[in-house]
């Protein structure tokens, strides 16, 4: 508000300049070499839904590996790929947090039922969460649907994507993030 | 560029410009800032690209939303909103589209967040205005978690086709050509240049984001958090 009057007035500009002053000062840190720099976690809200429950997820998790599959039940292409993450799943399911995340206003725009019906036909069996910020979107950059990232122990993205996969594919993402 | 000589000129003319030059802060870290813009110069410099870019005057357009009804023009915002413009088309393809409303959608979620949903905007411009009707625009906000009731957020539909498409080429450089759809299953699709553009409340441009699809979406969050608590 303050920044608008003063715009309007030739006099106030060195104000503008002090303001660019502040903000170009706030420089993020450097990531420091090749590995890349942990995710701050989110909580999201968990679906009730094969293989799944109603609750809460801290993701990525704390103390383990975490594949995240980034869906949503608008998505024609993550039909298609559902049989190879039910695969995946069976083979490394107990070795990561293995959790699909939809972007969708789930709860408001779009149901909980839409959901966990998509889950249900599409044989899904492990945890869905909504992430209806897209605050974990942002944070782990995606960029179209299906992306997937899976992510290490120390919260360290090791292998991130879009688009489709095999079943042999995820497996081979999935492990980058293991004994690390 | 024209746009680029003429706001020279104006700065010139009013003495803005020079104002900001000598006021010396923006210099502090070595920046030398464009004339009305908030942002120090993006790491990568744009300013050959065809579309406008850091320190560019938004080229002017009314269009209308669908959804309210209302004719907008990236003008009105001026001295009251910075805004968030890129252009798609629902029926997109291998989740380009989506990829940058997600980008529009996540700013829309943190000015909520912040309280300043008010001072800021979000316009998406579909050049395909055949399929993209009220009702098909109305159904995917709710599929892409966008917020219709936060009052911030037009799609913007040109009246046709064809002046989607001039709007897109005379604005911003940018063409627009239908194409068969080959795999994919649509009628027809576009192939698109994912821009999303950054614009201050005195209508500068800030940022270009030439790839929409990778721009990292919290540096793009955090330039326009800055851009609007400045």
């Amino acid at each position: 508000m303050r920044r608008r009057h003063l715009l309007a007035g030739i006099a106030s500009v060195g104000a503008l300049g002090g303001a660019g002053a502040v903000a170009t000062g706030n420089v993020p840190a450097a990531p420091g070499g090749d590995a890349p720099e942990p995710v701050d976690p989110v909580t999201l809200d968990t679906v009730d839904a094969p293989g799944s429950r109603d609750g809460e997820v801290t993701l990525p998790a704390l103390d383990r590996p975490t594949f995240i599959d980034f869906f949503a039940t608008w998505c024609k292409p993550c039909i298609e790929q559902m049989p190879d993450l039910v695969e995946a799943h069976d083979r490394l399911g107990d070795e990561v947090l293995f959790v699909s995340v939809t972007p969708e206003d789930v709860g408001g725009a779009v149901s909980e039922e839409t959901v966990a019906d998509w889950w249900t036909e599409h044989d899904g069996d492990w945890l869905v969460a909504a992430d209806v910020t897209a605050e974990l979107a942002a944070r782990l950059n995606v960029g179209g649907y299906p992306s997937a990232r899976a992510v290490d122990a120390t919260g360290r993205v090791r292998w991130a994507t879009s688009g489709t996969h095999t079943t042999e594919e995820f497996v081979e993402g999935i492990e980058t993030a293991l004994d690390r | 560029m024209d746009r680029r000589t003429y706001l020279r000129s104006l700065a010139a003319g009013t003495g803005v410009g020079a104002a900001v030059g000598t006021a010396g802060c923006l210099g502090v870290l070595g920046d030398s800032g464009a004339e009305g813009a908030v942002l120090g110069p993006p790491e990568q410099d744009l300013s050959e690209a065809v579309h406008p870019s850091y320190g560019d005057e938004m080229p002017e357009f009314t269009v209308p939303d669908p959804i309210t009804g209302e004719e907008v023009s990236t003008g009105q915002f001026e001295g009251d909103r910075a805004f968030l413009w890129t252009s798609f088309y629902t029926n997109c393809p291998k989740g380009v589209c989506p990829a940058l409303i997600l980008r529009l959608r996540r700013a829309q979620e943190y000015a909520a967040e912040q309280g300043y949903g008010d001072r800021a905007a979000f316009l998406p411009l579909t050049f395909d205005p055949q399929r993209d009707t009220a009702e098909a625009l109305r159904e995917y906000a709710g599929q892409q978690g966008v917020d219709l009731d936060a009052g911030n957020w037009h799609f913007l539909r040109p009246e046709s086709y064809e002046a989607g498409k001039e709007l897109m080429m005379d604005n911003f450089g940018l063409k627009i050509e239908k194409t068969d759809p080959d795999q994919y299953e649509t009628e027809y699709t576009f192939p698109h240049y994912g821009l999303i553009l950054l614009v201050n409340e005195q209508g500068i441009v800030e940022r270009a984001y030439p790839g929409g699809t990778n721009t990292d979406i919290e540096a793009l969050v955090d330039d326009f958090d800055r851009v609007i608590t400045a």
